[in-house]
């Protein structure tokens, strides 16, 4: 299973593109004007993007290069006994929400100093291969549009959070 | 946004003036303007390349095609959603996700957020549609967490895609929370 799922994520982007460019020979379309056309939009809307990002990366890093991110750390691993989880994962769960490549870093590490069959070890890969970074998500797809009030968005994107954390943390337990 | 962000650089300056850490908050600002612009360069190229590719599938009626083989699922999700081609472009989003094609997932939610902003009413306030489709954006399964997978057996793990089938269980559980807060909070507000 795991295997044949493996090979499906291996064939994804070649299989798409083949299906996309013999569908438009097919309909007689004029693939490689269209391709140029798009490419130009895509180039411009990253052009468009670059000060959001450039927006975030900023306000991710003072949080973490201050050291405001070890003291929430602190203040936060009563709650995280309670629910036992691991205290090597506190610094992991922290960072998941901000930051994509520093939680990868940071997994690297819990793996490294556990093994990466321990306990801590799959725990952070699970967690890491779910959550996804959602402050990250939240400020640059809401940066990029107008919009102003986020709603329940952010609550949505907590609360499977939360339960993702959970979740990897219980599942765990019985593998 | 306003807040978050200048909340985000306050704190840091007020816990990097207690921690003494000033330098270190300095050199760290500096080098994460760099990486955001490399960021956004290497992810241009990727831009590019599938805005192009959806061109090509928008003319050629591909787009519709698809739009329409998942309908009855994004009527359930997205009931007051009615472009085709908007629908196309977040099913992109979604099939990238869940295949992990990493960047390539982030520029089809882009362009899918500048479309939904476009049909929204009111320009300042997310619509439902938009929190729907973040809030699936944030917690979508992803198949197979390749990147975790390879630093897995890098690692001398015994048996690094063994996490494969967790990961999937745990992912529909937050899919799931997701979803449900986005209703719970649609059906409050629809209320007069």
């Amino acid at each position: 299973m795991s295997q044949f799922l493996s090979t499906l994520s291996y064939f994804f982007i070649p299989g798409i593109l083949t299906l996309v460019i013999v569908y438009g020979l097919y309909k007689r379309v004029s693939i490689y004007d269209c391709f140029v056309d798009g490419a130009k939009d895509g180039l411009r809307s990253a052009v468009d993007i670059m000060p959001f990002i450039i927006a975030i990366f900023v306000g991710i890093e003072a949080l973490v290069s201050s050291g405001a991110m070890k003291f929430f750390e602190g203040l936060l691993s009563p709650l995280f006994n309670f629910f036992h989880i691991p205290k090597e994962l506190i610094s992991l769960i922290l960072l998941r929400p901000v930051s994509g490549s520093g939680s990868l870093v940071l997994m690297e590490r819990i793996m490294a100093d556990n093994g990466a069959d321990s306990f801590a070890g799959t725990c952070a890969a699970i967690m890491v291969g779910t959550c996804e970074t959602i402050f990250y998500v939240l400020a640059l797809y809401f940066g990029v549009t107008a919009v102003k009030k986020m709603r329940h968005s952010f609550a949505a994107g907590l609360v499977g959070y939360i339960v993702s954390v959970l979740a990897s943390v219980y599942i765990c337990k019985f593998i | 946004m306003n807040y978050i962000w200048a909340g985000m650089v306050c704190i840091g300056i007020f816990f990097s003036l207690i921690n003494n850490t000033l330098p270190a908050f300095t050199d760290g600002l500096l080098d994460s303007c760099t990486r955001a612009v490399e960021f956004v360069i290497g992810l241009s190229g990727i831009m590019a390349v599938w805005c192009g590719i959806m061109k090509i599938a928008e003319k050629s009626g591909l787009i519709d095609a698809a739009a329409r083989l998942v309908m009855p699922f994004i009527r359930y999700l997205f009931p007051k959603e009615h472009n085709a081609e908007t629908i196309a472009i977040m099913l992109m989003s979604f099939m990238a996700n869940i295949f992990g094609a990493g960047n390539s997932a982030t520029v089809f939610s882009l362009k899918a957020m500048e479309r939904l902003d476009a049909e929204n009413h009111y320009s300042d306030t997310a619509s439902d549609t938009m929190c729907m489709f973040l809030a699936l954006n944030m917690s979508m399964i992803q198949l197979v967490p390749i990147t975790v997978i390879k630093i897995r057996s890098q690692l001398g793990s015994s048996d690094p895609s063994s996490i494969i089938i967790p990961s999937i269980l745990v992912g529909f559980l937050s899919m799931a929370a997701s979803i449900l807060v986005c209703k719970f909070f649609e059906r409050r507000q629809s209320k007069p």
